[in-house]
Order: C-alpha cells, then sequence, then structure tokens
C-alpha cells in the first residue's frame, strides 16, 4: 500500500507546498494516521488510495489551520526528522516537477476548497468520481454537484477572460 | 523508490513495527469467507508439520500459505502481497506468536526463491520466510485494481517479523504529535 501510493500523496503536497521540508513531514504525518487508523479501512467501501488522500485532506487541512494561527504547524504536526541535502534536492525536484499542477492549483485558488479539491482528484489523480467522493467523505451525488458547480464556475471564468 | 520515500519507510517500519503488523491483520469484516475448501478438510502433512492454505473466493489459487518445516522454521507464501493480512491471521492461528511485513520493490526478483525475515526485537519465535508471487514475482495487471494502482512488476526486497501484541512506544512523531502548546 505504501508503494503504491506515496508518489501519488507527495504530488498532493508538491502542488500546495514549497518547502521540502513541509512536503516531507505532510507525508510522513499522513502515513503515520494510516498505520494508526488502519483498523478503519475497509475495502468494501473504497479504495486504499481514496481512504489515504481523505486522511491527506485532514492533515493538509490542518497544517493550514495551524499556519494560518501564525504557529508552526510543522514542528506541531510531527516534529519529524530533518531532510538531508539528497533528500531536499530530491523533493524540491518533485515540487519543481509539479510546477504545472500548482499553477493550475493556483488558478482554481478562487474556486471554493471542496470543488477545488473536486476538481483536482477527478481531473488530476484520475480518480473515479466515487474514490473522490470516498476521499472527501461526501456521497457521490452531492460529489457530482460539486464537481459541476466547479466545472461551470471555471467555464464562467474562461468565457469571461476571453 | 526514491531516497526520501525509503527513509520514511524505514522509519515507519522502526518507529511503527507492530502497529504496521496489527493494521496487516484483516478486520473481521473485511474477512471473506472462502467458497472452496481444499478436500473439505486441512491437509496434515506429517509430523511435526502443520499446513494451512487459503484459497481465493473466485478461485481454488492458494491466495496464501503458511508451512512449517519439521526444523521449526515457517514459510510463508502468498500470490499477490495484498494475501498477507491473512496469512498473518493465519500464522496466529497457528501459535506463532509473530507477524510478517513485507517491503516490496518495482521488478522482478533478481533470485527466486523466498526472502528470510529479519526479525525486530522481541522476536524469540522461529525464523520466517516469505516468498511472494511465482517464484518471487508479482504481477499485478491492468485493471487488477482500483485505479490500477500498483500496476506492473514487483518482488519482495526485504520483510521483517515483529513480535505479535508488542506494543508500540508511545512516541509517535517524536512525541509531539497533536500537543498543544
Amino acid at each position: 500500500m505504501y508503494l503504491r501510493n506515496v508518489d501519488v500523496l507527495m504530488g498532493y503536497f508538491t502542488r500546495r507546498c514549497r518547502e521540502p521540508q513541509t512536503v516531507a513531514d505532510l507525508t510522513s504525518e499522513t502515513f503515520v494516521r494510516a498505520v494508526e487508523g488502519f483498523a478503519t479501512f475497509d475495502p468494501r467501501r473504497g479504495s486504499e488510495r481514496a481512504w489515504l488522500f481523505g486522511i491527506a485532506v485532514h492533515v493538509f487541512a490542518r497544517h493550514c489551520e495551524q499556519s494560518a494561527g501564525g504557529r508552526d504547524a510543522v514542528a506541531r504536526l510531527s516534529g519529524h526528522r530533518p531532510l538531508d541535502d539528497d533528500e531536499i534536492e530530491e523533493l524540491a525536484g518533485r515540487i519543481d516537477a509539479e510546477r504545472a499542477g500548482a499553477a493550475l492549483m493556483r488558478r482554481y485558488a478562487r474556486l471554493p476548497p471542496v470543488e477545488r479539491a473536486a476538481i483536482e482528484l477527478v481531473d488530476l489523480e484520475e480518480f473515479t468520481p466515487k474514490e473522490a467522493a470516498h476521499a472527501l467523505g461526501v456521497s457521490r451525488v452531492a460529489f457530482r454537484q460539486r464537481l459541476s458547480r466547479a466545472r461551470s464556475r471555471l467555464r464562467k471564468e474562461h468565457q469571461d477572460n476571453d | 523508490m526514491t531516497k526520501f520515500t525509503d527513509r520514511l519507510w524505514s522509519e515507519l517500519e522502526h518507529e511503527h513495527g507492530p502497529m504496521l503488523a496489527q493494521a496487516s491483520r484483516p478486520g473481521r469484516s473485511r474477512v471473506r469467507r472462502p467458497r472452496i475448501i481444499a478436500g473439505g478438510t486441512l491437509a496434515v502433512a506429517g509430523a511435526g508439520v502443520a499446513l494451512a492454505l487459503g484459497l481465493t473466493a473466485t478461485s481454488s489459487t492458494p491466495a496464501f500459505a503458511v508451512t512449517r518445516s519439521a526444523s521449526g522454521s515457517v514459510l510463508v507464501s502468498i500470490n499477490l502481497d495484498s494475501n498477507l493480512p491473512q496469512a498473518n491471521a493465519k500464522l496466529t492461528a497457528m501459535g506463532i506468536d509473530e507477524q510478517v511485513i513485507i517491503y516490496m520493490a518495482s521488478g522482478p526478483a533478481t533470485t527466486s526463491g523466498p526472502v528470510t525475515c529479519t526479525p525486530a526485537k522481541g522476536v524469540s519465535g522461529p525464523p520466517v520466510q516469505v516468498l511472494v508471487g511465482t517464484n518471487g514475482t508479482e504481477v499485478i495487471a491492468p485493471g487488477a485494481t482500483v485505479g490500477n494502482t500498483g500496476e506492473g512488476t514487483w518482488h519482495l526486497n526485504s520483510c521483517t517479523a515483529v513480535a505479535t501484541g508488542s506494543g508500540n512506544s508511545g512516541n509517535t512523531g517524536s512525541g509531539n504529535t497533536g500537543s498543544g502548546s
């Protein structure tokens, strides 16, 4: 499960964070929580990828709340070890490689967070709507409404720009 | 694998080994009842040797097998890495106080045959070997998993045997997780 998903989860964080250490800590925190909460994972309810993304979404939301509070979110979240130079370079390369995705996320910044996440999971991560709904903890009907609203807003924005 | 992901896994294994083993155990709700039982009974292959076979819900291909040799060592054979929880449950059922954590890497196995697990601190049980897939190589075909996650060829890079029921150190995340300040 770790190998199958670590890359895609890092992609989620590298599109949102510019600091390698933050990406490392948020990825670590997601997997620590996954290990601690594995008993709650039921494959009949959704894929492991959707379940892990659900955790990642919460980890990032908490990170944002604490950052907004002016506190050192990274230190409070996990306190994981500092990266060595090779790892910083590796993660910086990964952040660089996700520039297009990060730019897309900035473009979507005006969307409400739930709609932005809906677009990201389906269009960037290629989740099925069912998987994405599970990851975000909403019903499939609610998810489709959010996705539809997000796409309508983007279309309108695009037309207005033209 | 990158250096970061490699080290992250090592840390998870080091700090949360027992919990990873617990995580490998299927919850009651996730256990699938096999539709086919080999010959209706389990085979016992001679004195001092226990044999346990698990069958997939849809075919007669054994999903996993746990065998104990006359010397006491244990061989865990699993068709897919996802069969590990059942195999770990079987270890417990057989009275073996060890759980196996496996670490897969991409590509086919360079040497065929089982991999010997490194015993974690506190393990006093028999040596455990693990064999994944056919001669150590597991192939996940396109469409075999949701979202095609894990599609490709994999081999068992290493495995660790941890003691059943050993507690976690409680130092998750260096003890700062969720602390208020």
